[in-house]
C-alpha cells in the first residue's frame, strides 16, 4: 500500500531540489544555449541569404552534420570524446556548445526562410533611401523576419529546455541530474520521475505564455489605431 | 546644359529585349511624364536609370559626373542614389517602422544624422505631405494614399535634386489619386525636377513640360506637353492618346 506520509515527506524535500536545479541549472543552460544559437543562426542565415561562396557551404555542412545526428552522441563526443584525445573541456561547456550548435542548426534555417519571405520592395526601398545592404538587413529586413520567425524559434526554445535534461549523461548536475541523485537514494523511481515531468511541464507551460505574450508584442506594427 | 543626360540604354530579360536604345535628356525643373502601354518598358527605363536594374549598357551624364549604367560598384551606385529619390508604385513603406521613421532612418542611417534633427527635418517634409498628424502610425494604419505621400517624404528626405515616381498612383484606389498627384503638383510647381512614369493623362498634360511615349523599348515621340496632346506626330502616339483618353 502507498504510504501516503512518506510519498508527502519525499515530495517535500524534492521538489524544492528539484526547482532550485531547474532555476540555477536548466534554465541558464537553456537560455545562454539559445542567445548563442541566435546568434549563430542568424549569421548563417545572412551567409545563406547573401549567397557569400565557400562559407555558404562551410555553413550547409555545419547544418547538415548537426541537424543529422542525435544531440546526445554530440554531447558524448564533445565531453567523452574530446576527453579521450586529450581535450578537457568542463561538461558545462561542452553542453552549452553542443546545445548552441544544434539549435543554431535548426534556427538558422528559420531564420534564413523568414528573411527570404521579407519584401525584395523593402530592400529597393532601402538603396533608394541612401542605405547599405547592412544598414537595410538591420533596421529594416532582420526586425520582420524575426517576427515571422518568432513563433517557431520559441518553439525550438522550449524544445531546449527540455533537452536540456540530456546533459546528465556528460555529468551536468541540472534538474535531471538532482532528480536522479534522489532516486538512486530513495528508490522512488515513478513518483521522482513524476514530479521532474510536472517541474519541466510548469516550466514550458510559463514559456507558452511568454510566447502568446510575445507575439503579440511583435505584432506592434500591424495593428489597428483606434 | 541638361541636368540628367542618358544615352544608349539596352536591357533585356532573358529573350526579352525590354529597353533598345533609350537617350533621354532632362533639364533642371523639369517635369519628364513617361506614357505607353503596359511592357512599353517604361517602369525598367527608370529602375535602370536609378541601378534598380542593371542595364545592359548605357551611359549617365550627371552633374558633371559620367555613370555607367551597366556599372555594379556599389560605391558608384550609392554616390548616384545620394541626389535622387525614387517613388514605388506600391509604396515599398518600412512595414516595421512608423511614418515618421520611415522618413528619417535613410538620414540617420546613411546620413549619420543625429535624431533630434532628422526628426526635425521629418516633421517637415511630413508636414509639407500633409501627414505630419499621422507621424506615429505604422504603414498597416494608413490609406494606399496616405502612405504614397509617407512615401514622397521619405523620397524628399535626402534632398535630391531629382524624383523618379513609377507609376506613383497605379495601385491607388481613384479616390484616394488625387491627393498624391496634388503633392506632386505642388512638388513640380516648387520646381523640383521629376520623371514620373504614369497612366495619368490629366498629370501628363496639365503638370508636366516634357511628354515620352514609349513602345517596344524605343521612346516612339516625346516633346513639349503642349504639343504632344494637341498635335501628336505620330500614329502610334495618336491611337494610344485615343484609348487612353476614352
Amino acid at each position: 500500500m502507498i504510504d501516503w506520509n512518506e510519498v508527502i515527506a519525499l515530495a517535500m524535500e524534492s521538489f524544492p531540489k528539484m526547482f532550485m536545479a531547474g532555476i540555477t541549472a536548466t534554465i541558464p543552460l537553456a537560455l545562454v544555449s539559445f542567445v548563442l544559437a541566435m546568434i549563430i543562426a542568424v549569421a548563417c542565415a545572412m551567409v545563406q541569404y547573401a549567397r557569400i561562396p565557400v562559407i555558404r557551404r562551410i555553413v550547409q555542412f555545419y547544418i547538415w552534420v548537426f541537424r543529422g545526428t542525435p544531440m546526445l552522441v554530440q554531447l558524448f563526443i564533445m565531453y567523452f570524446g574530446m576527453q579521450s584525445i586529450g581535450i578537457r573541456i568542463s561538461a558545462v561547456t561542452a553542453a552549452i556548445i553542443v546545445f548552441s550548435l544544434n539549435t543554431g542548426a535548426y534556427c538558422a534555417e528559420t531564420v534564413r526562410g523568414s528573411i527570404e519571405g521579407v519584401s525584395k520592395g523593402q530592400f529597393e526601398a532601402g538603396y533608394c533611401s541612401g542605405m547599405n545592404y547592412m544598414q537595410i538587413m538591420f533596421h529594416v529586413v532582420l526586425p520582420q523576419a524575426f517576427r515571422t520567425a518568432f513563433p517557431s524559434l520559441f518553439n525550438n526554445l522550449i524544445s531546449l529546455v527540455k533537452d536540456t535534461s540530456l546533459a546528465a549523461n556528460i555529468t551536468v548536475v541540472e534538474m535531471f541530474m538532482t532528480t536522479e541523485r534522489i532516486a538512486g537514494r530513495t528508490y522512488r523511481f515513478m513518483q521522482l520521475y513524476l514530479e521532474v515531468a510536472l517541474v519541466y511541464l510548469i516550466f514550458c507551460t510559463i514559456l507558452t505564455w511568454v510566447q502568446s505574450w510575445g507575439e503579440k508584442k511583435l505584432s506592434y506594427y500591424d495593428v489597428k489605431k483606434v | 546644359m541638361a541636368m540628367l543626360e542618358i544615352r544608349g540604354i539596352h536591357k533585356s530579360f532573358g529573350d526579352a529585349h525590354i529597353l533598345n536604345g533609350v537617350d533621354l535628356s532632362v533639364n533642371k525643373g523639369d517635369v519628364v511624364a513617361i506614357l505607353g502601354p503596359s511592357g512599353s518598358g517604361k517602369t525598367t527605363l527608370l529602375r535602370c536609370i536609378n541601378y534598380l536594374e542593371t542595364a545592359d549598357q548605357g551611359t549617365m551624364q550627371f552633374k558633371d559626373e559620367t555613370y555607367d549604367l551597366s556599372d555594379t560598384d556599389h560605391k558608384r551606385i550609392a554616390q548616384f542614389r545620394r541626389h535622387t529619390g525614387f517613388v514605388f508604385q506600391n509604396y515599398n513603406l518600412f512595414i516595421n517602422k512608423t511614418a515618421l521613421e520611415n522618413v528619417t532612418l535613410g538620414l540617420m542611417t546613411a546620413g549619420k544624422m543625429p535624431k533630434k534633427q532628422a526628426e526635425q527635418i521629418g516633421m517637415e517634409l511630413l508636414e509639407k505631405v500633409g501627414m505630419k498628424d499621422r507621424a506615429s502610425y505604422y504603414p498597416s494604419q494608413l490609406s494606399g494614399g496616405q502612405q504614397q505621400r509617407v512615401a514622397i517624404a521619405r523620397a524628399l528626405a535626402g534632398n535630391p535634386e531629382i524624383i523618379f515616381f513609377d507609376e506613383p498612383t497605379s495601385a491607388l484606389d481613384p479616390e484616394l489619386i488625387g491627393e498624391v498627384l496634388g503633392v506632386m503638383k505642388k512638388l513640380a510647381e516648387e520646381g523640383m525636377t521629376m520623371i514620373v512614369v504614369t497612366h495619368e493623362m490629366g498629370f501628363a498634360r496639365n503638370v508636366s513640360n516634357h511628354v515620352i511615349f514609349m513602345e517596344h523599348g524605343v521612346i516612339v515621340e516625346e516633346g513639349d506637353a503642349h504639343a504632344f496632346f494637341e498635335n501628336p506626330k505620330n500614329e502610334r502616339t495618336r491611337e494610344f492618346l485615343r484609348m487612353e483618353e476614352r
